[in-house]
């Protein structure tokens, strides 16, 4: 069986009319706006490569023949790699990969309930917990590793994520060019060389753009350095409808997708050919509390919309779902199945991601399982129907005919096991059977599920060799003092 | 309410010229109507966008009734707040929504920005000597910056009172690096202002 979610519905939104109209909107808003782009190595590439640009205001204005180049190089198919080649996640357009959330900084403890910053240990369990989980494809650091040295905590996430799940990591931390060195080189060592990393990269980066219309230096340095290298990317633009975004949906996208297709631009003008992932985190600000507005009827639909434009890119998606719940339970399912199945439906290639709450910032280690749970549910809706002559079942019918069942039939017991899906957290026995067994809600298994996982799920450790190594350069880039490197604009 | 951002600086100059006293102009006009405008969005009816419109506005006035009061009269403030985003992070609108509701609820702030070196809040603060210090960062990679300004903001100052926010931050990791207040939301960061600045 592949790995992945296969998908055989899909909703259109977008008209291929309303797609074409958003991408000549974009182009003039490339040519006519230009974006602001704060690293001097990407301003002297795009000024090499004939756009204007103003060294004062950092604006550089970029001819639609650019982004169409840069869209003939590009990549449509990318594979993100697992440790174990079994968790191989074949971004092929047909398939969907759900990830976990990630980079929060805060955990709330599954022992005691107090809520406290993340530390090494919170990467280490929810690690495993991913690790463990069916319907979650593609790993992320969840949380940051804020007990160790502040100058390392990203290097430790990915150490703690890498030793211990064996499906693909992607991290969010790679934002200057010294931190993309030490995780490629992080990366390189975990997949046994350089030359075993290009073939299979066990790790990848998600790269955030700046709303409205700008890029970091270090964000586009760190990213002009992982394309060189091998590591793939996801450039991820996050306009907030009605703050950094037109309030209008579709002009936030109009934003987002300038930001994305200039950077990718930059990347395949400097490694024509680089493995890009197109990504759309678009959520409204919630103009009566200032709060991100994550897992929203808004968000789901912007990540929609977004995918039906990579798509008309051939480029694979990745698209954002969050909750603003402040714990698991209702508001936070309601919030996160809202965000999931409406950007699934529409054909959401990486969906990200599982078990964070306020906004991507909390990790609650039950909520991880019952977002899985929720993703089942989900990929059972989107698997599609058909009609042949097994679905149909017309002999079968002839056979029982009127007034009997269908039970102790054949086509029953094997069909059963592809048609249904069965849950693992939903609890379908009668209120005597479900009251006799403690009346727990759904957050009580959940955490029944977590403590089972934690002492039962083993991963495979990498090799004792290796995990030195690693140790080794995380020693190695530790700085006494905090900010090594400061950006140049 | 009519938010006249754009006819609003005409509307102060008619006033000026019309023998208005430019300091009654401002605490009975100007901060009586953000005022109001403050209180509604805190009842939930108005909305930012509109609240932001009221703070533009009043920007747009205060710019040319300021310089029109005499010399050695101030303006009556809540206090004064030196404010940005930390070095290395150029994450704008959180900090931005904090500024706007800190000046609509009275206080006078000075905003450097984003990408603030260590170095300039520190000058900053020593230059106009603020009651409150604010900073944000919105990555954990740049958190720590924070801490690298409220040491030496410390040593030099007692008084002067620290606030810190933004997504990765946490009340506990606010008290870790010597803050006086932290507030996970825009609205929230001017109740701790106002228990701070007394």
């Amino acid at each position: 069986m592949s790995f992945g979610i296969k998908r055989g519905v899909r909703f259109n939104i977008l008209s291929e009319s309303d797609l074409e109209r958003i991408h000549w909107g974009t182009l003039h808003i490339l040519e006519k706006v230009g974006v602001q782009v704060d690293s001097p190595a990407c301003r002297k590439l795009l000024k090499d490569n004939g756009c204007e640009v103003d060294e004062k205001t950092r604006i550089a204005k970029i001819p639609s023949h650019l982004v169409e180049y840069a869209l003939q190089k590009k990549k449509t198919s990318i594979t993100l790699a697992g440790r174990n080649p079994k968790y191989d996640a074949k971004l092929d357009l047909n398939h969907s990969f759900m990830t976990a959330n990630g980079n929060g900084a805060v955990a709330v403890d599954f022992e005691t309930g107090k809520r406290r910053p993340s530390t090494k240990k919170d990467v280490v369990n929810s690690s495993k917990i991913i690790d463990a989980l069916q319907n979650v494809h593609i790993h992320w650091p969840m949380v940051s590793s804020t007990d160790q040295h502040p100058s390392t905590v990203h290097l430790h996430d990915f150490d703690a994520s890498l030793n211990n799940t064996e499906k693909h990591v992607m991290y969010e931390t790679g934002v200057t060019l010294s931190d993309a060195k030490t995780l490629t080189e992080m990366g390189y060592i975990a997949a046994g060389g350089e030359k075993e990393y290009r073939r299979r990269p066990l790790s990848s980066c998600l790269q955030c753009t700046y709303a409205p219309l700008q890029h970091d230096a270090g964000v586009m340095d760190a990213s002009l350095y992982f394309a060189d290298k091998g590591v793939p990317l996801v450039f991820f633009g996050m306009p907030q409808p009605g703050a950094t975004g037109p309030a209008t949906l579709v002009g936030s996208l109009v934003v987002g997708n300038a930001e994305v297709l200039s950077a990718l631009t930059m990347i395949q003008l400097s490694t024509p050919g680089a493995a890009i992932i197109y990504g759309m985190g678009n959520a409204p600000l919630d103009p009566r509390t200032t709060i991100r507005a994550g897992g929203s009827p808004e968000h789901a639909i912007s990540s929609a919309i977004a995918t039906e434009l990579a798509h008309f890119y051939d480029m694979p998606s990745c698209v954002g779902v969050s909750a603003t719940a402040k714990e698991p339970g209702d508001q936070a399912v309601l919030e996160y199945y809202t965000g999931c199945v409406g950007p699934l439906l529409a054909g959401a290639d990486l969906m990200c991601g599982v078990g964070l709450l306020e906004d991507s910032s909390c990790l609650f280690y039950e909520q991880i399982v019952i977002d899985d749970e929720i993703v089942g549910a989900i990929a059972r809706l989107i698997r599609g129907e058909w009609a042949d002559d097994d679905t149909m079942a017309l002999d079968l019918i002839e056979k029982v005919g009127p007034g009997k069942d269908f039970l102790a039939q054949r086509h029953t017991v094997t069909h059963i096991r592809s048609e249904f899906f069965m849950p693992n957290l939903v609890d379908r026995r009668s209120f005597d059977a479900w009251s006799q067994a403690g009346s727990k809600s759904i957050r009580d298994r959940a955490r029944d599920k977590v403590k089972d996982i934690l002492a039962h799920h083993q991963v495979p450790p990498l090799a004792p060799d290796v995990q030195k190594k690693l140790d080794g350069v995380i020693e190695k880039a530790k700085k006494s003092t905090w900010g090594g490197e400061s950006k140049v604009y | 309410m009519n938010y006249e951002m754009e006819t609003i600086a005409d509307l102060a100059k008619q006033s000026l010229k019309d023998g208005v006293d430019p300091l009654v102009a401002i605490e009975k006009g100007l901060a009586e109507g953000i005022k109001t405008v403050g209180e509604r969005f805190g009842r939930g009816e108005i909305f930012l966008p509109e609240l932001v419109m009221g703070a533009e506005a009043m920007k747009a006035a205060l710019a040319v009734l300021e310089p029109a009061v005499p010399k050695g009269k101030h303006r009556s403030s809540a206090g004064k707040v030196v404010i940005g985003t930390v070095q290395d992070d150029i994450h704008e609108i959180g900090k931005n929504l904090v500024s706007t509701m800190l000046s609509s609820n009275g206080f006078e702030v000075i905003d450097l920005g984003v990408n603030v070196p260590t170095a300039d809040f520190l000058k900053k603060a020593d230059e106009v000597k603020p009651q409150m210090l604010a900073m944000s960062a919105l990555m954990t990679t740049t958190m720590p910056r924070m801490a690298e300004v409220i040491s030496p903001l410390k040593k030099k100052n007692k008084a002067v009172k620290v606030l810190v926010g933004g997504a990765p931050v946490t009340d506990t990791y606010a008290k870790e690096i010597g803050a006086d207040g932290y507030s996970g939301d825009a609205s929230g960061a001017v109740d701790v202002a106002k228990k701070l600045v007394r």
